[in-house]
């Protein structure tokens, strides 16, 4: 860790300072001349890697080695060697995973970005939950899964996980490092009892805001991405949750790519017609009037948009487009809707509606 | 979008000089790019490049220097021969040979193999050093059994970005016997989201840097068919998916965003306009709000940054300009022009040329 200059000497010596190294080798970093984009070292960082190439070489694998590696991926995160070899360390002595487990949860957040703080929890987690830790070569073969039944150690351990992951959502909700170690760990339980608490989990994060992609895309793989659904739940009742729920998103804000494009999502996985959605869609290609009298039936089926909403909306308009594409007598209002976007509603993909418009009269 | 502003000059030598000072020295607070430093190299000559302006902001007894220490990248061992991020693990050794075989916590890495590569053709490096059997059991050594690579032969990450290079290698040698094509393909077609886009990984959110590694790994693929319209490799409702959600991330400021919801980033306008370019379908781009974000992304003290209001890097200024070769403006000033570009190996056509006549694997060897 960095010295702060002015406190007095009271930091952390350096590596070649301290006694307790004085029997290690430091092995100075070879530059060569004129390099491309060298480093000015800190003292600090010099040390400790100078110390580090040192062990590396002798291969000594110690509880030492482990304090000289954290204080190297403190300065740079990014120092994937010293992850590694911290990684093969801990093995080698037995060290206790549920201790580094503790500092990496520290790691995490300060190393959000950090794509190696990730990749060492997935080890760290396999290590700890498969039948046989993971050895010389951890990550080039596909993870073993713990055993099918999940034992309670590994499903509470799995529950703290989940809850760590969430914390660190809080922080930065559209993290993709964190996103990608969250469907890593349901796939690695993969325990039903897991997967079912993460429906509720997304929508909480998308009634704080329904905008955040990565929480719709979560969605989709918690739905779509087991093998096996549940017992009780059929295909049908599936899509007639997400179709309601993704309806209900849009109504609340209807200018949202993101609700729109997990509704055309789920529509193709399920090879479900676009079509059948178009009594919902139409009201949300209309443009307002003041005058319009208040809607008396109300269609729980197919929520109006709020009267807040911006009409039309441009991914409604879209949408019944696509519908009217493949229908036969329709196919000249797929091109007055194209001609809409391309010229009023939405001129930044001018280009692209008339891209839209040249290829359906092409294959006419 | 018929209110942009005049669009201002392409502050060349600015970026330019942002770029020389990168690559003359880093301060300390950039350790963390210790492990990738021959990437930030690629950026900051490929900008120099784009500019064409290398033999006149850089001299000969430099490159020369550069390419000298590039070639002591290069590394070989049981994995075969690859190049490493830099010297960050190498010893410092007294005789300073560099034969030593490395050691498993300093093999070559698979990105920066790629970077090297596209790196010495810009420096217009004659790669007679370039130990190309070596490097094809090196991609071989990296792949895993479901068709993914990883960093390096022991472990890392292991995504989108990893085939790209494996692929761009392949074919800038003119050899793919060192990898398993089908099984990266269906690796590939795997990452394809809901969306439209690819993934990071199988079960990742649709992004546009990995879009368009997957896509332009498919477009380099041997056996593909490539025409305009059609690829083997991808159905025509991930063709049409694909180009949605690609012009749909071109965000009300003029740029790209990666992801849908966030907002528009100097870096996706090159990941998600060359995808839409190697679709064939480049000219579905508003290019004329596309330049005027980049416009507005220069920094003052030269450099292009990510957006606005942020401070300018390499990467970003590399993108942007790599951007703005495939979308170039027919009325723009002077300053705008730029030379064209390989959309499938990111490097300018002259630097791809160069590796065509000097990486590719000749006939008699
Ligand atoms: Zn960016």
């Amino acid at each position: 860790m960095p010295r702060i200059i002015g406190d007095g000497g009271e930091g952390p010596l350096l590596f070649s300072e301290r006694p307790d190294w004085a029997d290690v080798t430091p092995i100075p970093q070879h530059e060569g001349y004129n390099p491309i984009a060298p480093i000015f070292y800190a003292p600090e960082y010099k040390d400790a890697t100078d110390y580090f190439r040192g062990i590396v070489k002798t291969n000594e694998k110690s509880q030492r080695v482990l304090e000289l590696t954290e204080t190297v991926i403190r300065m740079n995160p990014a120092h994937y060697s010293a992850w590694q070899y911290r990684y093969h360390t801990l093995l080698a002595i037995n060290a206790s995973l549920d201790t580094e487990l503790k500092l990496m949860d520290i790691l995490a957040i300060q190393f959000l970005k950090t794509y190696q703080v990730w990749h060492h929890r997935r080890l760290i987690l396999t290590a700890l939950h498969s039948s046989s830790p993971p050895l010389s070569d951890p990550s080039a073969s596909p993870s073993e899964p713990p055993p099918l039944d999940t034992t309670p150690k590994d499903f509470k351990a799995a529950q703290i996980e989940l809850a760590f992951i969430s914390r660190v959502l809080m922080t930065d909700a559209k993290n993709y490092h964190t996103w990608s170690y969250r469907q890593w760990l349901l796939a690695f339980f993969d325990d039903a009892r897991l997967w079912e608490g993460e429906m509720s989990f997304v929508e909480r994060l998308l009634e704080e805001d329904v905008r955040n992609n990565s929480a719709w895309h979560h969605r989709f793989f918690v739905v779509f991405g087991r093998e096996q659904l549940p017992g009780d739940e059929s295909r049908e009742s599936v899509l007639k949750r997400e179709l309601a729920y993704t309806k209900d998103q849009i109504a609340l804000a209807p200018n949202n790519p993101s609700a729109w494009n997990y509704l055309r999502g789920i529509l193709e996985r399920t090879k479900t017609p676009f079509s059948n959605l178009r009594t919902f869609v139409e009201p949300y290609t209309k443009t307002r009037s003041s005058e319009e009298p208040k809607e008396d039936v109300l269609d729980l089926e197919n929520p109006a948009p709020s009267s807040t909403a911006e009409l039309p909306c441009v991914a409604a308009l879209e949408f019944l487009a696509d519908i009217y594409e493949d229908e036969s007598e329709n196919k000249e209002n797929a091109i007055e809707i194209w001609k809409t976007l391309a010229n009023e509603r939405d001129t930044m993909r001018k280009k692209y509606w008339e891209y839209r418009i040249k290829e359906l009269l092409e294959n006419a | 979008m018929s209110s942009l502003p005049p669009l201002p000059k392409l502050a060349r030598v600015a970026h330019a000089g942002h770029c020389n000072r990168c690559l003359s020295a880093l301060p300390s607070s950039h350790a963390h790019i210790d492990a990738s430093r021959l990437a930030i190299g690629f950026y900051c000559l490929g900008t120099l490049d784009l500019l064409g302006l290398i033999d006149e902001k850089t001299k000969e007894e430099e490159r020369q220097s550069w390419r000298e220490w590039l070639w002591q990248q290069q590394t070989r061992g049981v994995y075969g021969t690859g190049f490493k991020p830099s010297s960050y693990m190498t010893a410092e050794s007294p005789n300073d040979t560099m034969q030593d075989e490395y050691s498993k916590f300093d093999t070559p890495h698979l990105i920066m193999t790629y970077t090297a590569i596209l790196t010495l053709a810009i420096l217009r490096d004659d790669f007679t050093q370039l130990d190309r059997k070596g490097i094809i059991r090196f991609l071989g050594s990296c792949q895993r059994e479901d068709g993914s690579f990883t960093s390096f032969p022991e472990g890392g990450e292991a995504d989108l970005r990893q085939v790209y290079c494996a692929f761009a290698i392949s074919s800038m040698l003119g050899d793919w016997s060192g990898i398993k094509v089908d099984r990266a393909v269906a690796y590939i077609q795997r990452c394809f989201s809901h969306e439209g886009g690819y993934g990071q990984q199988p079960t990742g959110e649709a992004l546009g840097g990995t879009t368009y590694c997957a896509l332009a790994s498919l477009y380099l693929a041997p056996s593909a068919t490539v025409t305009e319209n059609a690829n083997s490799y991808i159905t025509s409702s991930e063709r049409h998916r694909l180009i949605r959600w690609l012009v749909q991330n071109q965000a009300p400021a003029g740029g790209f965003s990666g992801r849908t919801n966030k907002l528009a980033d100097a870096c996706y306008c090159f990941w998600c306009g060359a995808s839409l370019q190697i679709l064939g379908v480049g000219d579905t781009v508003d290019k004329a709000s596309l330049a005027s974000f980049l416009a507005r992304c220069q920094f003052k003290f030269g450099g292009i940054s990510k957006d606005p209001d942020d401070r300018p890097d390499p990467y970003h200024t590399y993108l942007s300009l790599a951007a703005l070769c495939l979308f170039p403006l027919e009325d723009a000033d002077v300053s705008w022009r730029l030379p064209r570009l390989d959309p499938l190996w990111n490097a300018s056509e002259p630097t791809a040329n160069w590796i065509r006549e000097h990486v590719s694997v000749s006939p008699c060897d």
